[in-house]
């Protein structure tokens, strides 16, 4: 029994931990052929990554930025997930706003959330707070995921759904409730998932250029590694960066997506 | 044959003089202009409580259309329809469970939305669970289920609604042969268990002549009744029994010389 479970969990991990190493592995190759920048600073290798990751933890640096950081981004990412079901569900029920409102969307997710930090750097930033701005820049990042989430699934329930709920009399919060909400959960999540990886890119990029040191987070790590020149740091920066974006995604989206699809019976139990 | 109005067998009607679904000049346009396509036309049909009724044609002749109209699911052109008790429990050709609810949660999802207390709805799915048979399926979701136990489930909600009125569009067509035949058997039992109202609509002939108190055959083009017979053969029925295959015999004649005779009005 105790060997099954093992067996399980190596079979679930070896491919992931085969890609992982083969990543590493090219990466050392670049470290060891002596690559390097036009300046003849040389890349460092995953070791000396793994070193200044352990450094940056010991000197207190690492693990108040990386709280600081996700600390906005579960605000960012929550505000975007309410104002994103909100715009997708009147979006999808009321034709007038679909007709409008419906290619926009499309339009802003295309758009790189980057391009609204100067904007917001010069209309939020309140008092010299950028807290703000970096919201919105998330927000604008990551809504749209959201409402085109909502939208299809909503357009994806099958007809038959609404004939039954209406053959049922199913009216007002009930009606939402049992048929669909339940119904467009799977591709809400979708949706959600995909916006997650959108807040956190528009994070990074909101943290990289409005961040200062004083505001903390991951982003002025990487940009404080650029300007010193210290490229231990930045590549620790990037690593912690790619890892949280990834741990998030494993631990919190893929579980539930996967959880969702089983009981639906649209995956292989 | 034709004995539409003929009195109902009184074991089978509890309240015979009162009609319990009245349909008057029922007809039903789609479309409007030149583009407009008559799918019902003065379709008047009156039902007695506890009646099962089967509405027989060929598809395209409007049967499904006037099964939503009774549902409530889309509204007549012109014409009415009086139902005596509420809103009527539709069962559909899928199944149509939610994927994401239990057997048992779905058999509960009308007590539900309807604010049915836990206890009752538990004694009830349960006892409805037991009258289909999937009383140990109860757990399962529905794509662990065969296509004829996801027809019991729906069954089971639709009785769950509880509505006296049932309506079934042609439930068992996508089922294969011996599953069919066992949930005739098993609805045929039901029906008599509950003493719902049923009207099924099918375009399988022996079906409608197994299940029904009367058939109604209807004809495409614009969809009317062309003719109505009463069943009178002795329950339970066998699909291939002597009775129910003269009948249908019969039916299927007639069906044949629509066309002709539809020509001739």
């Amino acid at each position: 029994m105790e060997r099954n479970k093992l067996q399980r969990v190596f079979k679930a991990v070896w491919p992931r931990a085969l890609a992982i190493g083969i990543l590493l592995g090219l990466w050392q190759l670049l470290v060891v052929v002596g690559f390097s920048s036009p300046a003849g600073e040389p890349l460092p290798g995953p070791g000396d990554t793994w070193s200044e990751i352990v450094y940056l933890i010991q000197t207190g640096v690492l693990i108040p930025a990386l709280l600081m950081t996700l600390e906005r981004a579960a605000i960012g990412y929550g505000v975007a997930l309410a104002f994103g079901t909100i715009v997708g569900l009147a979006v999808a029920r009321i034709p007038v706003l679909r007709a409008g409102v419906g290619s926009l969307l499309a339009g802003l997710q295309s758009l790189p959330s980057v391009v609204w930090v100067p904007i917001a750097v010069i209309f939020l930033s309140l008092g010299g707070n950028v807290e703000f701005a970096v919201y919105f820049v998330v927000l604008m990042g990551a809504f749209p995921s959201i409402a085109m989430g909502v939208m299809s699934a909503y357009d994806n329930i099958p007809p038959l759904t609404f004939s039954l709920a209406r053959s049922m009399g199913a009216s007002g919060p009930k009606y939402y409730r049992h048929f669909i909400f339940s119904a467009s959960l799977p591709g809400y999540v979708a949706g959600m998932k995909q916006a997650w990886a959108f807040s956190w890119r528009s994070l990074m990029a909101a943290e990289l250029i409005i961040g200062s040191v004083a505001s903390g987070g991951l982003g002025p790590i990487l940009d404080d590694g650029r300007s010193l020149g210290d490229i231990p740091e930045m590549l620790a920066a990037m690593v912690t960066i790619l890892v949280v974006g990834i741990a998030v995604n494993d631990i919190i989206f893929a579980p539930l997506e996967r959880g969702l699809l089983r009981r639906r019976g649209l995956v292989p139990a | 044959m034709n004995l539409a109005l003929a009195p109902r067998p009184a074991v089978l009607t509890l309240e015979a003089d009162s009609a319990f679904v009245t349909l008057d000049g029922v007809t039903k346009v789609f479309g409007t202009g030149k583009r407009a396509m008559t799918a019902l036309e003065n379709v008047s049909l009156e039902m007695t409580k506890g009646e099962f009724v089967c509405i027989l044609g060929a598809s395209g002749c409007g049967k499904s259309t006037l099964l939503s109209l009774i549902a409530g699911l889309d509204k007549a052109t012109s014409g009415t329809i009086e139902i005596a008790d509420g809103r009527p429990a539709v069962m559909f050709q899928e199944p149509a469970l939610l994927p994401w609810l239990t057997v048992r949660r779905n058999v509960e999802l009308p007590m539900r939305v309807h604010d049915v207390g836990a206890d009752e709805r538990n004694m009830r799915a349960n006892r409805l669970l037991a009258m289909v048979g999937l009383i140990d399926f109860a757990d399962h979701r529905p794509h662990q289920l065969s296509g004829g136990m996801r027809q019991r489930c729906a069954l089971a909600r639709a009785l769950a609604q509880d509505s006296e009125l049932l309506l079934m569009d042609e439930p068992f067509a996508a089922l294969d042969a011996i599953t069919r035949d066992q949930l005739h058997d098993d609805l045929n039992r039901i029906w008599q268990e509950t003493g719902k109202t049923i009207i099924f609509v099918t375009h399988n002939v022996r079906e409608a002549v197994r299940l029904g108190d009367r058939v109604v055959l209807m004809t495409p083009r614009p969809g009317r009744i062309a003719q109505t017979w009463d069943v009178e053969i002795e329950r339970p029925r066998e699909l291939d029994s002597f009775e129910v295959s003269g009948l249908a015999h019969e039916i299927t004649t007639r069906l044949r010389a629509g066309a002709i005779d539809h020509g001739a009005e």
